[in-house]
């Protein structure tokens, strides 16, 4: 017999989320991307090239290993791949998009490009979503030195891409280098902008 | 090593997130959206993997040596910046080139050159979304105040890898 089962097994009270506040109900699925785009052609069209450059000059023996390799290399990524895609897919849920804007407006200074930065480094995702997601910010009111931090943020510092792909495939002191040396960019790049734009930063 | 720090940070935050979740409908949208995300990734992957070792084992070793290597100087880190733009597919291609340069020779600064570039300027990710989507003259600004990255990032290589 167990000994202390909890009182609130027998009537839950319903779990409230301690750092997201969410409404009953998730908001619609994004519409579907298309499965075979130029993206895609590209890129198969790079690797038949490039597998027939290999087969071609040094024949079917070295074709082969590639193979295995990718196999083993896609076994060894694929637990992170799955955790990581699930946070990309599901963070654009749920976040709070109408305060976002009000954070990185025209007036929101030195602390409003850093924000954008942050986000652009936390929030994961490919290039659609968050060049789709800048322009959100720009049409919800954010200025286009708070949007450039945003991007510059996640192509240089992604946490999601640093430490899904990169990590894997380059020493870790490069990693550490690249991204330390990064770090202040997308400020300096928002601010430049800002400046361009207005003729002066503020 | 590398791969397992990653797994692990990834695998922790993924399980937040997931107990952030506040209820069965709201599961239920976060697995079909990540359902419908790996069917699009998933292919684009194994291409791009296949693609970058078969591109691997055609890049010459003693000419990336030379092009790229310690002794390469300002012209290295000018290729570095160039190659970047122009490689095809994601971020798993340009690690993997980055990396596979590495192993033939390549030096760290010109690594460190190479994947900046390729971060900020990526013609894939420009033509094929920033353009479309942002329009063209928030692209070419942020372009433009982005050109000076490689370099700044070339001259603090140099001390910190020195």
């Amino acid at each position: 017999m167990p000994r202390d089962a909890p009182d609130s097994t027998l009537n839950p009270a319903p779990r409230k989320s301690r750092w997201l506040d969410l409404p009953d109900l998730p908001p619609a699925a994004p519409p579907r991307r298309r499965l075979i785009d130029s993206g895609i052609l590209v890129l198969a069209a790079f690797t038949l090239v490039s597998g027939s450059a290999v087969l071609w000059r040094d024949g079917l023996g070295r074709v082969l290993p590639v193979f295995g390799e990718t196999a083993w290399f896609l076994a060894e990524l694929a637990p992170k791949v799955v955790a990581g895609i699930f946070i990309a897919a599901t963070l654009p849920l749920v976040l709070p998009k109408d305060r976002v804007a009000a954070w990185i407006g025209h007036d929101s200074g030195l602390r409003g490009l850093a924000i954008a930065a942050l986000a652009g480094t936390l929030i994961p995702g490919g290039p659609m979503v968050i060049f789709l997601l800048g322009t959100g910010f720009l049409g919800a009111g954010a200025d286009l030195g708070a949007v450039v931090a945003f991007i510059s943020g996640w192509s240089l510092l992604s946490l999601n891409r640093t430490l899904i792909w990169e990590m894997s495939f380059l020493p870790l002191h490069l990693v550490a280098i690249r991204f330390l040396v990064s770090l202040p960019m997308p400020l300096l790049m928002g601010t430049a902008v800002r400046f361009l734009i207005n003729g002066r930063g503020r | 090593m590398n791969i397992l720090i990653g797994t692990v940070l990834i695998g922790g935050m993924a399980v937040w997130l997931w107990r952030q979740l506040p209820n069965t409908a709201w599961r239920q949208a976060g697995l079909k959206a990540t359902g419908s995300t790996l069917i699009f990734t998933v292919p684009r992957m194994v291409l791009a993997l296949l693609g970058a070792g078969f591109f691997a084992a055609l890049l010459p070793a003693d000419q990336v040596r030379g092009l790229l290597g310690k002794d390469s100087g300002l012209s290295g880190i000018v290729l570095a910046t160039m190659l970047g733009p122009v490689t095809p597919g994601g971020a798993f291609v340009a690690f993997a080139v980055a990396a596979a340069a590495l192993k033939a020779g390549a030096s760290t600064v010109a690594a460190l050159v190479y994947v900046t570039s390729w971060s900020l300027f990526s013609l894939t990710k420009i033509l094929a979304y920033e353009w479309p989507i942002m329009g063209r003259s928030e692209v070419a600004l942020r372009v433009f105040v982005s050109l000076p990255a490689p370099l700044a990032v070339a001259l603090f290589g140099y001390f910190l890898v020195a």
